[in-house]
């Protein structure tokens, strides 16, 4: 695939191309399969989490982790754990090879998930013991007690752990930027973010800005650096100075009206026609542009959080 | 102490016998009987007669001729330089410029803290009846020198500047012979100054909460949720050039949500969050009795 080079930090690695497993493989394909089969739209959105290395993870056993994870929930469904599955109670398929999907389009997907693991620092990943393997984000998408069961099943399973991931402020302001950019392809209609200033009662500021004048006010904090934005559809190096400098525009803009800093508040939300992303960890990805930067950044923050 | 009184005491030191030392300091009674104990009677005369001179000098601080100075110029963490730091760094500093050199540094009850320096050259020991005498307060920037040859001042101040965190010492053009009148002197205007910087803190805060109440009201305020404004306005920002030449409008919707929004807004102002005075575009909200705002050019400048 075409990766789409993110140059972050000036000092970053070019990071090695970790190959993951299974989960991952079908984030990984490009826009291709995007296009193709377009039920993958609905993986993109859940709740995610940040999940510690899991031990024995074998890519080649997951027919056997399917036949497993399902006698487990019905199991768990017999002692009487409430597992809404509606309609489907006794009949239970859990798939667990992606690649499946390709062939059949599942007759009702009550609950999915994926694991995952895109441009992870490979020095931690290098640090792991054998037979560990790093899918530290988790995404979970559907009942809240089946995406209980089925973490609970991992946990036993490859003694692993999980937490919520919050997404942080850094990696909402990347978002706002990268979302920004693509406007120049895809309409991305507006550019709205979320503040919680710290007074009391809470206040929240929702700021919506029009898709053509955020593209403007973008394209003119990267004229300014030394590089000029190239327009080239796989190639694009954006700096975490440019994305800084856009987001102090945006709050200069705002303060010049309402005197109100917004720097001393918390950024919590930032969506566009593209996606939506809360720090609460809840994720809403609609295109599949930039979907490795995107991943990318997640899984930083999946790693950041990590307790290990 | 002068040199001559300094000699004096050397040759007594020398002929009284060591057994009879201890009582005749005690009889002496120029010394607290806390000092008196501080003295190690088993080390040599020559070594004793010093910490003596050195233990008059600290008790009476107003002779000789101190000279104040002032370090300027604080890095991040000067404020929280504490004692076994600042010794360790002293000590590491003046033995890095000049060799031969003896340092002791204490503090005493009263805050200060003391170090002597005795030089030494390349041939001869540390010299400690000629020792220089540093007084400083590790929370102030203010530090009284006695004794400091023009030789050894360079190094002194250098090894002063360093161990404190600072960047600069420079001459107070204070001097005196009274140390307690220099301090005292320094110590007030220096309190003046932190107290003047509270009360002006304290002066803004109690400014922002009246103009707070001011523009939104005292006691309750009606719940309102939320308000809306758009803008359509140029783009405002300081430092890009491209966006404020541009002719177009920023276009823009704000709005604010709250359980209680003009508390917020309170709030907002009283804390500093919001600049007062309030912006017309927020005190618009409770004056006019509106929560929705198109704001153009036209009207913002109005």
């Amino acid at each position: 695939w075409n990766a789409e080079r993110r140059r972050r930090r000036r000092r970053r690695r070019r990071p090695r191309r970790r190959l993951v497993s299974s989960f991952c493989y079908c984030l990984l394909f490009s826009s291709e399969l995007w296009s193709v089969n377009r039920a993958w739209r609905g993986l993109a959105k859940g709740t995610l989490s940040y999940v510690t290395p899991l031990y024995q993870f074998r890519h080649t056993q997951l027919k056997s982790y399917s036949r497993q994870l399902s006698a487990f929930i019905a199991a768990e469904k017999q002692e009487g754990l409430a597992v809404e599955v509606g309609g489907l109670q006794n009949t239970f398929k859990v798939s667990f090879s992606v690649l499946r999907f390709r062939q059949e389009d599942p007759p009702k997907t009550v609950w999915c998930g994926w694991l995952s693991c895109i441009n992870g620092n490979p020095e931690y990943l290098q640090s792991l013991p054998k037979d560990f393997t790093c899918l530290p984000l988790f995404c979970s998408k559907g009942a809240e007690d089946l995406s209980s069961l089925v973490k609970s099943w991992l946990q036993r399973t490859f003694d692993c752990c999980f937490g919520p991931l919050d997404i942080n402020q850094t990696t909402l302001q990347w978002l706002a930027a990268l979302w920004t950019n693509c406007h120049m392809e895809t309409n991305i209609q507006n550019l709205k973010m979320i503040w919680t200033l710290p007074v009391l009662p809470p206040l929240q500021v929702t700021y919506t800005v029009d898709s053509d004048d955020v593209l403007d006010l973008w394209r003119s904090t990267r004229e300014s650096s030394a590089e000029k934005s190239r327009e080239a559809e796989d190639e694009v190096c954006i700096d975490f100075s440019e994305v800084t400098r856009f987001m102090q525009g945006l709050m200069s803009h705002f303060y010049r009206h309402f005197r109100v800093d917004l720097s001393a508040g918390e950024l919590n939300q930032v969506s566009s026609a593209l996606g939506s992303a809360k720090v609460n960890g809840k994720i809403k990805i609609s295109s599949s542009r930039y979907l490795i930067s995107i991943f990318s950044l997640l899984t930083e923050c999946a790693l950041l959080k990590m307790p290990i | 102490m002068d040199n001559s009184a300094k000699h004096l005491l050397q040759r007594l030191v020398r002929r009284i016998p060591v057994s009879m030392l201890k009582s005749t300091l005690d009889k002496w009674e120029r010394l607290t009987a806390e000092k008196r104990k501080s003295l190690d009677f088993t080390q040599s005369k020559w070594i004793i007669t010093q910490e003596l001179v050195a233990l008059y000098i600290t008790e009476n601080p107003n002779q000789g001729m101190w000279h104040t100075f002032q370090l300027v110029e604080p890095e991040d963490d000067a404020h929280s330089v504490e004692l076994m730091q600042f010794k360790e760094l002293f000590k590491s500093h003046l033995r890095e410029l000049q060799r031969n050199v003896s340092v002791k540094i204490k503090k005493h009850t009263d805050q200060a803290v003391w170090i002597r320096v005795a030089w030494g050259d390349g041939l001869s020991s540390p010299n400690h009846l000629k020792a220089t005498y540093v007084v400083l307060y590790l929370q102030t920037p203010y530090v009284f020198v006695n004794a400091l040859s023009s030789k050894h001042k360079p190094l002194l101040l250098q090894a002063l500047t360093l161990s404190t965190r600072h960047q600069q010492i420079k001459a107070a053009n204070l001097s005196g012979q009274k140390l307690t009148a220099l301090r005292d002197l320094l110590m007030r205007q220096y309190q003046q100054v932190k107290l003047r910087v509270e009360k002006v803190q304290a002066e803004a805060s109690a400014n922002r909460h009246r103009m707070a109440r001011e523009t939104f009201g005292d006691g309750m305020l009606p719940a309102l949720q939320s308000a809306v404004f758009k803008l359509e306005t140029k783009f405002k920002g300081p430092t890009n050039e491209a966006m404020t030449q541009r002719d177009e409008p920023f276009i823009c919707s704000v709005k604010f949500s709250s359980s209680n929004l003009l508390e917020s807004l309170r709030h907002c102002a009283s804390s500093g969050i919001a600049s007062t005075p309030v912006t017309p575009m927020l005190s618009s909200i409770p004056l006019k009795g509106r929560n929705y705002f198109v704001i153009t050019d036209n009207v913002l400048t109005a």
